[in-house]
């Protein structure tokens, strides 16, 4: 805090009236121990204080980062944003800075984890599968985000996030779990260990099946695989404007099942309730009865649009990336895991799926594979482990109308193939799923 | 800089740690992105910092700050070994740590222009003229991006390395998407996501991008118009640049020994490669022969020392088809047995270095890609990659490509869109029967791989021509 006023004190003296410009400053605590092979091997702690500057004159823009040992002092800092900005040519799409009245204060003090801490995090884990052969991470995070503008915007907030993740490996199987949430005393890490060991010893010496369209029930982290591509790659304004996005607003895309939200109010979101820009973030619906609401904007793209911005902008990725949802809930259903079972005649239960990658953006055709246990369900019960398939599956129409048989009772965070605590969601009952190859290629 | 290196890791070896190194970074980076002929992102950026890595019993610890002060150097190096003693608690056997040369040098990447120290105008106006022209010429969306880095980086150990290196690298594209009736259509110049090497402003010149846009925005439209890639199976011919990230997925990965030996069982994944079987396993035919080098000049992945300080080396990777070497570090290698491949590399001065591949190449064989389309009756052509996906053992993958082209009695015809690929690591490899030459092969280069927890982005090459495979399954669709 007192080095973000000092820093801000002393560039506020050299910017001219005529400038408009933005400071911000991010300052994290990180830390991450590593297993493998059931023993602790990396333990790694990270501590960082980056400075944005983003300086538009003269109808042009330019953007400097920093940490704070590469910034000699703050006057030089602008200089060279303003000998860039020389440089540039006009920016037409410039969008301003955000209003004071978005401002918001929310700083407060965090305890980071101890390494002993985790240590304690990753035996509780492991304790749960000694037999097996175990590996995985607990991650603590605390930051402080300053931002403030020539607009006289001032914001800063406080984040913290703790997350296990793991897997129990046998010679023919492996099984996984995650928990996250914003601190480490909050993690239910005995579940998760119980979880992945439980999928590991289940699926043991694993049976091939055929390729072909099966009924499916989907784990945690398989459905928030999905939702997260359609947030990146759909919801996401610049996808739009890039011609890019599957997603129509007011139309019945999904299921009428399906309600998305984006949650930055609630306590129990990990992240900032203010977005790059500091603007304060609101909770909003992103599909209310399977119809799309509304895209995650930024400055830029709600501009671009003629859209009311979301202030869905994320700290260090600039304009390229565009806007993303980073508090989705799915909201639960009410059905429990042992009914979505006991309703599949004949169907694959799939964990976590695995290196997932796009092929065709407009209809969000994507291949990936299953992992870390995936059972066959035959007349209502699981009968027997299956082992490497893949799909090629478009994602959209994995949550069309009448495909989401029904959804579970239980949602908790979950990771996805782009990274953990932006998520909650239930499990997934779906009517079919599209498996094109199996271990043979 | 080495003073404040030795400080902290006299810290860490005064409070217990058996070895220490640590390695203080400047890195430079610039980065522009154009689109429809208008700039659309400008960021320059710069971090100096130390990571300092103690090793105690059975674990590193590590531990980076930007604070280099006297103070902060001594209290990183009381961390690095309080966060590896933490880790007793889940301890296993104490890890080994491989000998390597003690020296003393300098390196600095050979490159005629430096582009940070040239004006950031001719940059901007290249991307600005190649996306404008794309746009004009009927694209939907033009898109262009230029990145370059520039790391300065002073690493020391407690055996007394003293190692400075001034690693530049460059790279970009050129792309072309056209929009139709609920599809799209890209065309990419040199590569999907550009192609990345070690060198400056050169580089870039010597892509040429104002003879490629025409080509991508024809290219690009056409695609919309032509007709699915057929399915079933046939001979496929790759394009080099597929051919280097079928390289990077199939065989780089797989060959990494952490990999082997579990340490990312829980992320990136592990290897269907058993130690046991090196020097006997047939990866795949008599013409692969795969090197990791990293001392290939202009190659994304060359340097001289790695950042355990051991020296860039070249490595038998697959020879004749059999596989002979993996890709280490000191630890890794000293469990394994072999000799250390000086493979270890982080993302910046706050990540623990690990196994990276360097440069990992397919040898040029002796034919050329005309010879390789009139040898072929009835097979498919594929360029540009625009997806990939492999599973944890990379075994079984797929993966999609920009544009195909039909190859009928050793002619190429039609265009072909959405054209995808499946198959089998050892069974693909071993499909391999024909290999353009030396005149054909490329350094490529990968600047975005991701491994590790806390994630790292690493920056690879994989040199490869032009190959044919035989019966490959195709035109996998949902």
């Amino acid at each position: 805090m007192k080095v973000w006023s000092k820093f801000l004190q002393d560039i506020q003296k050299v910017i001219p009236n005529s400038v408009e410009c933005e400071v911000k400053m991010m300052h994290s605590k990180s830390a991450l121990t590593r297993f493998a092979n059931s023993q602790i091997h990396q333990n790694v702690d990270e501590e960082s204080v980056e400075v944005y500057l983003t300086v538009h004159s003269n109808d042009k823009t330019a953007t400097l980062s920093k940490n704070l040992t590469a910034i000699k002092n703050p006057s030089e800092f602008y200089q060279e944003a303003i000998n860039v900005v020389g440089n540039s040519p006009v920016d037409e799409n410039w969008a301003g800075l955000a209003e004071k009245k978005l401002e918001f204060q929310g700083i407060k003090e965090l305890k980071q984890s101890t390494p002993e801490e985790r240590a304690i995090a990753v035996e509780e884990f492991i304790s749960h599968g000694k037999q097996m052969n175990s590996a995985g991470y607990c991650s603590t995070e605390t930051s402080n985000y300053f931002i403030w503008n020539t607009n006289e915007l001032s914001s800063a907030d406080s984040s913290s996030n703790a997350f296990i993740d793991g897997i129990f490996r046998t010679e023919t199987s492996a099984g996984s779990s995650h928990r996250g949430g914003v601190s480490l005393e909050e993690l239910d890490i005995s579940s998760a260990g119980l979880e992945a060991s439980k999928l590991a010893q289940d699926s043991q010496n694993p049976v091939n099946i055929e390729p072909g369209n099966y009924e499916v029930i989907l784990g945690h982290e398989a459905v928030s695989t999905i939702l997260v591509f359609l947030s990146v790659y759909g919801f996401n304004a610049k996808s739009k404007i890039d011609g890019m996005s599957p997603i129509k607003l007011g139309e019945q895309q999904f299921d009428e099942k399906i309600n998305l939200l984006d949650t930055p109010e609630d306590s129990k979101s990990i992240g900032f309730k203010i977005d790059a820009s500091g603007a304060l973030k609101s909770n909003m619906k992103v599909v209310e009865n399977g119809i799309p609401q509304s895209y995650f904007q930024t400055r830029r793209t709600s501009k671009e649009l003629g859209m009311d911005n979301t202030h869905h902008e994320l700290f260090g990725w600039g304009e390229n990336f565009g806007g993303i949802g980073t508090n989705l809930v799915l909201q639960n259903g009410n059905t429990d895991f042992d009914s979505m079972i006991s309703n599949v005649k004949r169907g694959i239960y799939i964990n976590e799926f695995w290196y997932c990658r796009v092929l065709d953006p407009i209809t969000q055709v994507v291949t990936g594979l299953n992992r870390n246990g995936s059972f066959l369900i035959e007349n209502g019960k699981i009968t027997k482990p299956v082992g490497r398939l893949r799909f090629t599956q478009s994602f959209i129409s994995s949550l069309s109308p009448g495909n989401v048989l029904a959804i579970g009772d239980y949602i908790r965070y979950a990771d996805s193939e782009f990274g953990e605590g932006i998520l909650q969601v239930p499990k997934l009952h779906l009517k079919e799923f599209n498996f094109t190859g199996g271990v043979s290629g | 800089m080495f003073e404040l290196l030795d400080i902290a890791i006299e810290s860490a070896v005064h409070s217990g740690a058996k070895y220490a190194d640590a390695r203080i970074l400047i890195s430079k980076s610039r980065n522009i992105s154009a689109k429809n002929g208008e700039i659309e992102n400008f960021n320059e950026s710069e971090r100096i910092g130390i990571g300092i890595r103690a090793l105690v019993g059975s674990s590193w610890g590590f531990y980076s700050t930007f604070d280099l002060s006297t103070d902060s150097l001594v209290n990183s190096g009381k961390q690095a070994f309080n966060i590896a003693k933490a880790s007793s608690k889940v301890s296993g056997k104490d890890i080994p740590f491989a000998d390597v040369p003690v020296v003393q040098d300098t390196y600095t990447t050979p490159h005629d222009e430096n582009p940070f120290r040239m004006s950031s105008s001719e940059q901007i106006d290249l991307l600005i003229n190649s996306t404008e022209e794309m746009k004009k010429l009927g694209s939907s969306r033009s898109f262009g991006r230029l990145d370059f880095w520039d790391t300065e980086k002073w690493f020391s150990s407690s055996q007394g390395h003293k190692i400075f290196q001034n690693i530049i690298e460059s790279g970009g594209g050129i792309s072309s998407l056209s929009i139709g009736d609920g599809e799209t259509q890209i065309r990419s110049y040199p590569q999907s996501f550009g192609e990345y090497r070690t060198g400056g402003w050169e580089v870039i010149k010597s892509f040429d991008f104002g003879q490629h846009t025409a080509r991508l925005a024809e290219e690009s439209q056409r695609l919309l118009v032509s007709p699915q890639c057929p399915e079933g199976k046939m001979d496929l011919i790759l394009e080099g640049s597929q051919l280097a990230l079928q390289i990077h997925e199939s065989v780089g990965h797989a060959i990494e020994l952490d990999r082997i030996l579990g340490w990312e069982a829980a992320y990136a994944g592990t290897s269907h490669l058993e130690l046991n079987k090196l020097n006997k396993h047939r990866y795949g035919s008599e013409l692969m022969n795969i090197v990791a080098d990293a001392t290939l000049p202009g190659a994304l992945a060359t340097f001289k020392y790695d950042d355990e300080g051991t020296p860039a080396q070249r490595v038998d990777i697959v020879k004749e088809g059999v596989w002979t070497g993996v890709l280490s570090g000191r630890d890794s290698a000293a469990i394994a047995g072999v000799k250390p491949g000086g493979m270890v590399r982080a993302d910046g001065f706050g990540r623990l270095p690990m196994v990276r591949m360097t440069n990992v190449g397919l040898l040029p064989g002796n034919s050329s890609l005309k010879e390789i389309i009139e040898a072929t009756d009835n097979g498919i052509y594929m360029e540009t990659n625009r997806s990939w996906s492999i599973d944890d053992l990379r075994l079984n993958f797929q993966f999609g490509c920009e544009v195909g082209w039909i190859v009928k009695n050793g002619k190429i015809s039609d265009m072909v869109k959405n054209p995808t690929y499946t198959g089998i690591t050892p069974k693909f490899w071993g499909s391999l029967d024909m290999l353009a030459d030396e005149n054909e092969w490329v350094f490529w280069g990968t600047p975005n791989c991701g491994k590790g927890q806390p994630s790292q982005i690493g920056h690879t090459g994989h040199p490869a021509s032009p190959a044919r495979f035989r019966d490959i399954r195709i035109g996998v669709r949902g």
